[in-house]
């Protein structure tokens, strides 16, 4: 389903600040694949997502989405296919929009936007029928302005969103990370829900090793641009956040950093 | 005080072009200076050519959407700051104005215009300010109608958050060249009507239109409100009313004309300056504490977000 070949980036090349935030990156994922990523600050992890979506171009290196060579498309060309959560929850939703207006620009996603409204009596219907799956009581706040809503709410409204129109992968960059401990805990619930029951190929970034382990059917770690580790199902299922820590130290041979400690 | 109301009425659809860039967009676009003249120059040279001053007016908004497509290329494709590539498209359309009038000034006198027409009909009493009431009415709600379909929920979001809908499959820079064409083109149009209005067509009646355009939307939302479009439109057809309505007191008060820039200008900067200071926020928070708490909370969320985006100080 996604094919990243041989993918390299550097920021400021040939600068004192050149970074080299990938290094000849291979990744592929199958069909329903849902692959949690962790890795220090700095490893390369959210450059990863922005390659793919196309939010950052590769210095080499080939994108592919479903056998389709997208290197060349724009992040907006992409996105018909590519669903993305960020961790800011302010990121993934137009504030001044109301929730059934924020769900139908998430509805139209690839298709044409034309002039019909955007909003009418039967998609209200349907909206309001998705939105109960978040147990939320959006359903009755249709007309709310999104701005309104807490963190976890919008994060939730906007993995909803992400995945409303069934892009073919699904991007989900430490989108837990910025909410309290059982907002984090529904969003997660509701990821692996929505992720199950569309069979999205998945890519998930998680500082928190647990959930690395609990959810999905693969794990890649990287480090200084590079993947250095990839796990199967079921050697996964043997790992504890113990183990991986280890595998952290082996690597920098050195202290963690405090961030993947505290986990 | 009926031409100010007349006159308020049709500056109503400059404002209503520019809600849509300065508001929606949240893009200053200074464009609008040069278009007003290109809209006035152009129904002025075809009318006194003897088309039909409907099809000249409407020949005005295509010119009008064409400043506004320059701009947006200029920004979008070209990287240029959005202030720079407004100020640049106007200063270009000075000499194309001139070049389209072949000179300063076209007179209208005595020629077929929209608002000979009107006064045909409707005489210049009440019932034309009637007509223009409804004039401005049909534009706001084409407007209201315009942002409430999938292609306006689209631009009013890039406006909002534009990585939020680019990763919708948006293009951003094709709403924001649409926002611009649409709006230079209301505001092309009102400077024909402008132009038809004042019996001629002159090479400097643009100058300073961005201010008019800025001073209806935020006076005229700073009292009615922005809560939603259709009241933020209203507002903004009201703010350009009342604006004119100032202008014409001010003038009866015993200034001159070419005092009104600076008016202008002074009236924005008000409507800027006010909100920041601290005895005008305690007023602000005491009427809201008036309000229902969970009002006042609401309120209070929206205010912060708009902060953390480092936009849309409404
Ligand atoms: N847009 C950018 N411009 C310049 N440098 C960047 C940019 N994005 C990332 N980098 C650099 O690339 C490297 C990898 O960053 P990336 O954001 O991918 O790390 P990460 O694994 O997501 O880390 P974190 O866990 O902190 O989110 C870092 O050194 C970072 O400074
Ligand atoms: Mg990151």
């Amino acid at each position: 389903m996604l094919n990243v070949t041989n993918v390299s980036k550097t920021f400021f090349p040939g600068t004192v600040n050149e970074r080299k935030a990938l290094i000849d990156v291979n990744l592929r994922l199958s069909p329903g694949d849902f692959v949690t990523v962790i890795g220090s600050n700095g490893a390369g992890k959210s450059t990863v997502l922005n390659t793919v979506a196309g939010r950052i171009s590769q210095d080499e290196g080939v994108v592919a989405l479903d056998g389709r060579d997208v290197s060349k498309l724009k992040e907006h060309q992409r996105a018909a296919q590519v669903g993305r959560v960020f961790q800011d929850p302010m990121a993934g939703t137009s504030p001044n929009l109301t929730i059934e207006e924020n769900l139908s620009l998430a509805d139209k996603r690839g298709r044409r936007r034309g002039l019909g409204l955007g909003v009418n009596r039967a998609k209200r219907e349907r909206f309001a029928e998705a939105l109960k799956v978040l147990e939320l009581g959006l359903e009755d706040r249709l007309k709310t302005k999104v701005g309104l809503l807490s963190g976890g709410q919008r994060q939730a409204l906007s993995l909803l969103m992400a995945t409303f129109s069934q892009p073919k992968i699904l991007l989900l960059d430490e989108h837990t990370a910025a909410l309290d401990p059982q907002r984090a805990e529904l969003v997660t619930r509701l990821t692996r829900k929505v992720v199950e029951e569309q069979g999205l190929t998945t890519l998930m970034v998680t500082h928190n090793m647990v959930q690395a382990l609990e959810v999905g059917n693969r794990l890649i770690m990287m480090h200084e641009g590079r993947i250095i580790l990839d796990v199967s199902e079921e050697e996964k299922s043997k790992l504890t956040p113990e183990d991986l820590l280890a595998e952290f130290g082996k690597i920098k041979g050195a202290a963690l950093d405090d961030k993947t400690l505290l986990q | 005080m009926i031409t100010a109301l007349e006159l308020g009425l049709i500056y109503a659809i400059v404002a209503l072009g520019v809600y849509l860039t300065f508001r929606i967009l949240n893009f200053p676009d200074l464009t609008v200076d040069g278009s007003f003249t290109s809209g006035a120059a152009t129904a002025a040279i075809l009318i006194v050519n003897g088309v039909d001053p409907f099809l000249a007016s409407g020949a005005a908004f295509v010119v009008g959407t064409l400043a506004g497509l320059v701009t947006g290329l200029l920004h979008t494709k070209g990287n240029i700051n959005g202030l720079l590539a407004g100020i640049l498209t106007m200063i270009g359309l000075y000499s194309i104005n001139l070049r389209i009038m072949g000179g300063a000034n076209i007179p209208l006198l005595g020629e077929d215009t929209t608002i000979s027409l009107l006064r045909q009909f409707a005489g210049s009493g009440w019932s034309s300010v009637l007509v223009l009431v409804a004039v401005a009415l049909v534009f706001k709600i084409i407007i209201d109608w315009f942002l409430h379909t999938d292609a306006g929920l689209a631009l009013q979001a890039t406006g909002d958050n534009e990585q939020m809908i680019r990763s919708f499959a948006v293009s951003t820079d094709r709403m924001k060249i649409t926002g611009l064409m649409l709006s230079n083109g209301l505001v092309g149009l009102a400077g024909a009507v402008v132009a038809q209005h004042q019996g001629f067509a002159d090479i400097g009646m643009g100058i300073g239109l961005i201010l008019v355009g800025l001073a209806s939307v935020i006076v005229g939302q700073a009292i009615f409100g922005t809560r939603v479009v259709i009241q933020a439109t209203m507002a903004v057809v009201l703010g350009a009313v009342i604006y004119r309505l100032a202008i014409q007191l001010a003038l009866n008060a015993g200034l001159n004309p070419n005092d009104m820039k600076l008016m202008s200008a002074i009236l924005v900067i008000a409507a800027l300056l006010l909100p920041q200071w601290d005895g005008f926020r305690k007023f602000a928070a005491r009427r809201r504490r008036g309000r229902s708490a969970l009002h006042a909370a609401a309120e209070a969320t929206l205010t912060e977000d708009a902060n953390i985006n480092g936009k849309r100080v409404s």
